[in-house]
């Protein structure tokens, strides 16, 4: 597989780390517990097209989200996580 | 009270024997270390790439590189890391990380790197081909000339790779790798250029 | 001359003979030889013995395709076993030997098995070896390895060096015959970089055997001409000995070159096979058509022969397999065969030709040539080890017939290789016109041309190439200058299928497998329709050759008795690689001691100037202990260096913790954000310990950071962790909070560390720190952390922490300095007996003082399982906070750290041992925990341990029971503080 890293350029698999599902979202402090739960257990298994994170840690050491059919391993998006850089970004 | 003694060593003090390696004829391949080195790493701070910008210009003449590059300034080569970051190497102290700091106050974080790192530098005619066994990246001169720079893996170890000024007509590709991996590394890369001759230079200071 | 070699012709070169031996005979052959054309050109037949029933087989085909001829190359550390000998290449002195026989390939005891045949039909293990198990291993399985199976590896390791190499190009084209040239042509003029792969070790496939005439001129002319072509371009590469064994993601493909198979032994620095992952925008898929057998009775006679090796025999290598020849044909191709045999001059004894009609031209060929042509079947075989004797022929109509030759050419049609193109899940189609599946689509950026996409004709070859070789190259972003396509004729087409003949005797569909059609129809019978079924119940195409030239005759075979069609039966799916692939290619360099990385300290070499024992941990080299003259065990020193260092001073290299600089405005907010503890309001020039839980409340990592300014923290991590760390932080800076003002690097290698620990480090640190600094308790409290000069100029940080319970400091120097730190760390402390100590006394000291690591930060543990609960911060959200509030990681009976010390003091204690009550049984409804971490303590003077034992904080005091079933050790052994070692911490704060 090659993910082009929006930095880097395309790149093979072995320069990168999967970490998963990119759709969870960390909850506010205040969330509860519930939410938490979801957060750290809850994951799709999509059979089809997903958004996932991906660290380029063999090269730029950006995060990735990558959107990838898990199905065909087609790639159809590459796109870096808010904080690569030192783009400002809101909280 | 005793004498101590503050001999520097590179970690290819042992490994890096001058001479012929490999198939005798004339070698496809030379290497060195290149010895002696101030590198800062320069990451922008939260929103202040564009100041980073700015001092980088101002301190070192040319604009720091955006892309995966190296800009050969007039006493420094600023070498792309990554995203918003670049390395600047130089020598003689001018532009070590006492030297830098001022300039980079409140745009950007700088950590020192000097002895991190080992700089390799590979040329010959069998150079490019000789690196396909280590590099998954295209190196050829159409894609990766003169100037280009990647953030890159050899043998699951990351490097820092750029190409240098010819030398002779010859690509010159320079290597950063970490100080802990460099022996290793060497020895891979004497391996894979065996076949090919290899003539190892005394190590050099850099120019 | 040897007896089959043709006195003319050919592609070897007849001023370069080579000796060989087979089975211990000796043969001579030429270069250009392969080592089967070399056995057909001496007369040899038999070549081999079957998988299974032991039968006599001979050669085949021509190329990699081959069931039959699998042969032991080479001998010692370089004997390869199942290596077809028709892509063997014959070298100076090769030597082989036929596989699966017992004790000769002429004499072969195991073939009795063809007496029990009626018993190994298809599932014969299955049905028989099912009952009892354990006469599986011990009876059963021996006993049919002996009697089954292939070639013997060589058993010890192979001397030779494999290497791995990245190419990155336009276009990939697989095959090097008149599609792939073609291809090449168009796409290569046209400025694209082109790597053409090809398996053979002389480039132009059919085109060797079969000739023809492109643009007016003979093939072979042609052939030099394009090869001088594209010879010329400087980014096309033709790769000879190349197979594309396999397509992946993204454009990716798999090639094995055999740098050096075809000489002795590499080169001295030479690899012996070079493993490609080839980078192409687009790939031509040239791969060419395989011709296929028909199946009757007897068909696995030595000196039965695909048509178009036949021709490959003779016409390439000038090697007759036969004198006399007959062809079986169901197809206008297969008398190509004749034509070339005839041009030969060898005799044709008849031709079998199973369609109805055969075209004017071939008819007139048979008066010609005086041979009979019948139209009817091949229905037997008279022959045995020494080859076909005498044909049967089953003529339309009925009446039989019998044909007097030494070797039978079959055509049953041809297969497109479809490998390539199926690999991701790609299921060909049927095409009645050609009676052949052909591709389906393709992977992405891949297309089939020509025989592999079922064109057949010359013409239609180059045609179907160089198309594909121009859309490729304009697919890959170059433009125009392909000129013009190469123009032949296409050959007449006329088929009629044939797959089996019915008729008395084993008729073989697999050959290197032994699957004859009884067994198909067997398995249809039983219940096996399905293909995949069919596959996996008869082993029809699962061995090396990959069911090549059996496949589709299977499931043609299948579809008959099932009543379907061919396509409604379907194939089963296609994987790579393409063909066997040595494992060693796939590991390249990374064998024995290069198998991985090697990571060493700044002080390795002065370590090992010093007699260190080096311990592998994760990619690092470390000291682990400094043995002396006259210590007789590890014991002995490990237990030197603890009493050297609580009694005096000593020192370690602890470069090998993770190092990072966490700068930024936010730096102190984001550590308070991935450590359970709090960070921001740690005062500058100060360290503090820190721990880290992942977000599910369990414990991550721990470690010491330092506040160096304001706005720069130094992280330290485990050892184990390093990179992990690195990567988890990089998520939080750049995913989990983005609006942090926070930068990372790594320092790792920038610092070397060592630790100084010991009632006479501060001594030792006043020879070497500069007289200015002030290392008094006041001027330099525990836990304080600040730069500081050393005499001689040399700056370096300084951290008083301690791991190990003595008064100690962490000193850091930049790397290059490390192993002058060293040296002078010894020349500093040598006036109080300063003593260097590795991973051990590290070991030792760290759990006399109750500290917790890697056996205890186990991906199980919480922080209050740890005793570190009192960390955590109420204050502020952190990761995993509010996972490790869960009931379950709350509970009161949770597996706590608690000391452990045998009650008999004389005992040694292992890690692993069960925790169980005091007279209870082993079991697991009373196993309350486990030992983590063990050393012999030269403090106490007895064996100690650290444990995770249930409300083990409740039972100081305890005795229970010590179950060590995997080493045979029962104890007991008490429950005690897991500080042994100065528990109200004075010496390290002194």
């Amino acid at each position: 597989m090659r993910i082009i890293c929006p930095f880097c350029g395309e790149r093979e698999l072995g320069e990168f780390t999967y970490l998963g599902d990119a759709k969870p979202v960390r909850p506010a402090a205040d969330a509860g517990e519930d939410a938490v739960y979801d957060y750290v257990y809850l994951r799709d298994n999509i059979a089809g097209v997903m958004d996932e994170n991906w660290y380029h840690g063999g090269g730029c050491r950006a995060w990735l989200k990558v959107t990838r059919n898990t199905l065909t391993h087609e790639i159809s998006g590459v796109e870096a996580a808010a904080g690569a850089g030192a783009r400002q970004v809101a909280k | 009270m005793a004498e101590f003694s503050w001999e520097t060593r590179s970690p290819l003090d042992r490994a890096l024997v001058a001479g012929p390696n490999g198939a005798s004829g004339d070698a496809g391949v030379s290497l060195t270390e290149i010895r002696n080195f101030d590198l800062v790493q320069v990451m922008a701070r939260r929103g202040k790439a564009a100041e980073m910008a700015e001092a980088a210009k101002a301190r070192f003449g040319v604009a720091a590189p955006e892309t995966p590059n190296a800009v050969g300034a007039a006493d420094a080569t600023l070498i792309w890391s990554g995203p918003d970051q670049f390395l600047a190497l130089s020598t003689g102290g001018k532009h070590s990380i006492e030297a830098l700091a001022p300039g980079f106050t409140g745009s950007a974080s700088l950590s020192d790197q000097s002895h991190a790192r080992v700089l390799i530098s590979i040329s010959g005619a069998k150079a490019r081909t000789m690196l396909a066994k280590l590099s998954s990246i295209d190196l050829h001169p159409d894609v990766f000339g003169v100037g280009a720079a990647a953030a890159t893996s050899m043998d699951h170890t990351s490097v820092t790779l750029w190409r240098g000024a010819d030398r002779d007509g010859q690509a010159v590709f320079n290597l950063l790798v970490f100080a802990t991996f460099a022996e290793s590394l060497w020895h891979t890369i004497l391996d894979s250029a065996a076949e090919y001759g290899v003539e190892i230079g005394h190590p050099e200071e850099l120019a | 001359m040897t007896s089959h070699r043709l006195s003319s012709g050919g592609l070897i070169d007849r001023s370069a003979p080579l000796n060989f031996r087979f089975d211990g005979k000796s043969y001579s052959g030429f270069k250009g030889d392969t080592l089967a054309s070399a056995l057909v050109a001496n007369g040899v037949k038999l070549v081999g013995r079957s998988f299974k029933y032991h039968r006599p087989r001979g050669i085949l085909t021509a190329g990699s395709e081959e069931p039959n001829a699998l042969i032991e190359l080479r001998s010692g550390a370089r004997r390869e076993p199942n290596t077809k000998a028709t892509t063997a290449e014959l070298y100076e002195g090769l030597e082989a030997a036929s596989q699966n026989r017992w004790p000769s390939l002429n004499f072969d005891v195991m073939s009795v098995n063809q007496l029990f045949a009626p018993i190994f039909v298809a599932g014969f293990y299955y049905k028989t070896f099912m009952w009892p198990a354990k006469f599986w291993e011990a009876i059963y399985e021996p006993a049919i390895r002996r009697a089954a199976g292939l070639g013997r590896a060589a058993g010890i390791a192979d001397p030779d060096y494999y290497d791995k190499a990245w190419a990155h190009y336009d276009v990939l084209i697989a095959g090097s015959g008149p599609t792939g040239l073609a291809a090449a042509l168009a796409a290569g003029r046209t400025g694209a970089r082109v790597i053409l792969c090809e398996e053979d070790f002389t480039p132009g496939g059919r085109l060797i055997a079969d000739g023809g005439t492109i643009d007016g001129m003979p093939a072979a002319e042609w052939l030099s001409r394009t090869l001088a072509e594209l010879g010329s371009l400087p980014d096309v590469r033709i790769m000879t000995r190349t197979t594309l064994f396999g397509v992946y993601d993204g454009g990716t493909y798999g090639a094995i070159e055999r740098v050096n198979d075809h000489v002795p032994s590499p080169p001295e620095h030479q690899v012996r096979q070079r493993l490609w992952r080839i980078v192409a925008k687009r790939c031509v898929v040239a791969a060419g058509a395989l011709e296929r057998p028909i199946v009757f009775a007897g068909n696995d006679a030595p000196g039965v022969m695909m048509a178009s090796a036949m021709r490959s025999y003779i016409a390439r290598y000038a090697a007759a397999p036969a004198k006399r020849m007959a062809l079986f044909t169901n197809n206008e191709d297969g008398w190509r065969t004749v034509e070339t045999a005839l041009g030969a001059g060898l005799q044709v004894a008849a031709v079998i030709d199973a369609r109805a009609e055969i075209s004017p031209a071939h008819r007139s060929l048979a008066s010609k040539g005086g041979f009979p042509v019948l139209h009817g079947s091949v229905s037997g075989i008279d022959g045995g080890k020494n080859g076909v004797r005498k044909i049967s022929v089953s003529l339309t109509g009925g009446a039989r017939a019998e044909v007097e030759a030494d070797g039978l050419a079959v055509s049953g049609g041809w297969n497109p290789t479809v490998g390539l193109t199926s690999y991701h899940r790609g299921r060909p189609k049927w095409r009645d016109d050609i009676a052949a599946f052909v591709p389906d689509g393709a992977p992405p950026g891949m297309v089939a041309a020509g025989a592999a996409n079922g064109a057949f004709g010359l013409g239609a070859c180059l045609r179907e190439g160089f198309a594909a070789g121009v859309t490729a190259a304009r697919d890959a972003g170059h433009g125009n200058g392909s000129g013009s396509t190469p123009v032949a004729d296409d050959e007449a087409f006329s088929l009629t299928p044939l797959w089996h003949v019915a008729g008395k005797g084993k008729a073989f569909v697999d050959q290197q497998h032994d699957v004859t059609a009884s067994d198909i129809e067997l398995a249809q019978r039983e219940g096996f329709e399905s293909v995949e079924h069919l596959k996996r119940y008869t082993t029809l195409g699962m061995a090396t050759d990959q069911g090549k030239t059996s496949n589709v005759a299977g499931l043609a075979i299948m579809a008959a008795v099932t009543g379907k069609s061919i396509p409604e039966t379907g194939t089963t799916i296609y994987r790579p690689p393409y063909v066997p692939v040595a494992i060693g290619a796939f590991a390249g360099h990374h064998r024995d001691e290069t198998f991985h990385a090697t990571r060493l300290t700044p002080s390795h070499h002065w370590a090992a100037e010093q007699g260190a024992i080096f311990v592998d941990t994760g990619l690092w080299k470390r000291a682990q202990w400094y043995p002396r003259a006259g210590e007789k065990d590890w014991l002995e020193s490990v237990t030197r260096e603890v009493k050297a260092v609580r009694g005096g001073v000593g020192f370690c290299d602890v470069s090998t913790l993770g190092k990072i600089d966490v700068h930024g405005a936010d730096a102190g907010a984001f550590l308070d954000r991935v450590y359970i503890n709090t960070f921001s309001n740690l005062a500058v020039g100060k360290a503090r310990y820190g721990l880290m839980l992942r977000e599910d409340g369990i414990v991550y990592d721990d470690g010491t950071t330092s506040r160096l300014a304001e706005d720069h923290y130094f992280l330290t991590t485990t050892t184990a962790k390093a990179g992990l760390v690195m990567q988890h932080l990089e998520f939080c800076r750049q995913v989990l909070f983005p609006e942090l003002d926070v930068q990372l690097t790594s320092v790792s290698d920038q610092w070397a560390q060592f630790s100084i620990a010991g009632p006479k480090t501060r001594d030792l640190l006043k020879e070497i720190v500069d007289p200015s600094e002030d290392l008094s308790n006041e001027g330099f409290p525990f836990m304080g952390a600040r730069e500081v000069a050393l005499r001689g100029g040399v700056k370096a940080r300084l951290f008083r922490i301690s791991f190990s319970g003595e008064m100690a400091f962490e000193i850091s120097v930049p790397a290059r300095y490390g192993e002058a730190m060293a040296r002078n760390l010894m020349i500093a402390g040598h006036p109080f007996g300063v003593t260097p100590y590795g991973t051990e006394a590290l070991g030792v000291m760290r759990i006399e003082k109750g500290h917790v690591a890697g056996p205890e930060l186990s991906g199980t543990t919480t922080a209050a399982d740890l005793g570190l609960g009192k960390m955590m911060s109420t204050k502020k959200d952190f990761i995993g906070r509010v996972m490790a509030g869960r009931e379950a990681l709350i509970a009161a009976d949770r597996q706590v750290v608690v000391g452990i010390k045998p009650t008999d003091k004389a005992r040694r204690l292992r890690s692993g041992a069960h925790i169980i009550p005091k007279g209870q049984t082993p079991g697991p409804d009373n196993d309350q925990g486990y030992v983590t971490s063990v050393c012999f303590s030269p403090t106490s003077d007895h064996w100690i341990g650290l444990a995770l034992v249930e409300r083990g904080r409740e039972r100081i005091g305890e005795i229970v029971h010590a179950h060590d079933p995997l080493r045979g050790e029962d104890y007991d052994v008490e429950i005690c503080n897991p500080v042994f070692y100065d528990p109200d911490g004075g010496r390290q704060r002194g």
